[in-house]
């Protein structure tokens, strides 16, 4: 299994988790009978659930974006050290963004978010540059 | 090709159909005149119209995790009975999950949503352990 591939499947698992995490911390709040419910009246969340719900909704876009870039990289046979890193930059930086969006730490999360988004950039960029060279 | 990129396919059929199936009543409650704008005005949806939507807004989210795991089973060439079943459980879980979203049905939707959400979860497993 390619490195590209399996940091993709442990980024799809950590947002399954945040997404639990989100649920557990939305329960409490809301209660289960309104998560239940369809909801057509169900009030807004606040604090770490709102948090975790703003981080998730972030982490399902960057995996959407992510996604393409680590396959096309390694179908197109064109993974190497830097993109493997590229791709563990992501991963780590996607880990941070969620701590520090839960912790309410400004500045940082941004941070870590830009280092998220310039790794997938980059992965695209190798990846057109690989399929022009095809 | 693998049975789950077939299943991931059809899912992607499924999110199209269920964009249409919000769309429509979505015109109808809100006028098309309305949608057509750029929608600085925030309406917002209400009743079995905003159920599709949010319905929809779901699976969005479950067919990203779900493309990824059927991808990364597929190009890893890890495709047992078991993923393969999985991906027929998530596809099952996200056409049941509809009506039960249209019709209010409570618990019921929430224990659909979950079989969706765990078998893309145990595919992304079999492929990591």
């Amino acid at each position: 299994m390619g490195t590209e591939i399996g940091i993709l499947a442990l980024y799809g698992l950590f947002v399954i988790v945040v997404i639990l995490l989100q649920v557990l911390a939305a329960l409490p709040q809301v209660g289960l009978v309104a998560l239940a419910s369809a909801r057509d009246t169900m009030a807004p969340l606040t604090g770490v659930a709102a948090r975790l719900d703003r981080a998730q909704l972030n982490c399902v876009i960057g995996l959407a974006l992510f996604a393409p870039a680590a396959i096309a990289v390694q179908m197109l046979g064109l993974s190497t050290g830097a993109t493997v890193l590229a791709g563990q930059i992501f991963l780590i930086a996607r880990l941070v963004y969620v701590v520090v969006y839960a912790a309410g730490i400004p500045w940082l999360r941004t941070l870590a978010w830009t280092a998220s988004i310039l790794a997938t950039a980059y992965l695209y960029i190798v990846a057109m540059g690989g399929a022009a060279a095809a | 090709m693998a049975l789950e990129l077939a299943i991931l396919g059809w899912a992607g059929v499924l999110a199209v159909v269920q964009l249409v199936l919000m769309a429509v009543p979505a015109n109808l409650q809100l006028g098309s005149a309305y949608l057509v704008t750029a929608r600085d005005e925030q309406r917002q949806l209400s009743g079995v119209p905003a159920r599709l939507k949010r319905a929809y807004d779901n699976h969005i989210e479950g067919l990203v995790m779900f493309a990824v795991a059927a991808l990364v089973v597929s190009v890893s060439g890890r495709s047992t009975g078991f993923t393969q079943g999985c991906a027929v459980a998530y596809l099952a879980a996200r056409v049941v999950y509809i009506p039960l979203y249209a019709y209010g049905i409570p618990y019921v939707r929430s224990a659909v949503w979950a079989v969706g959400f765990f078998a893309t979860l145990l595919m992304l497993l079999a492929v990591l352990l």
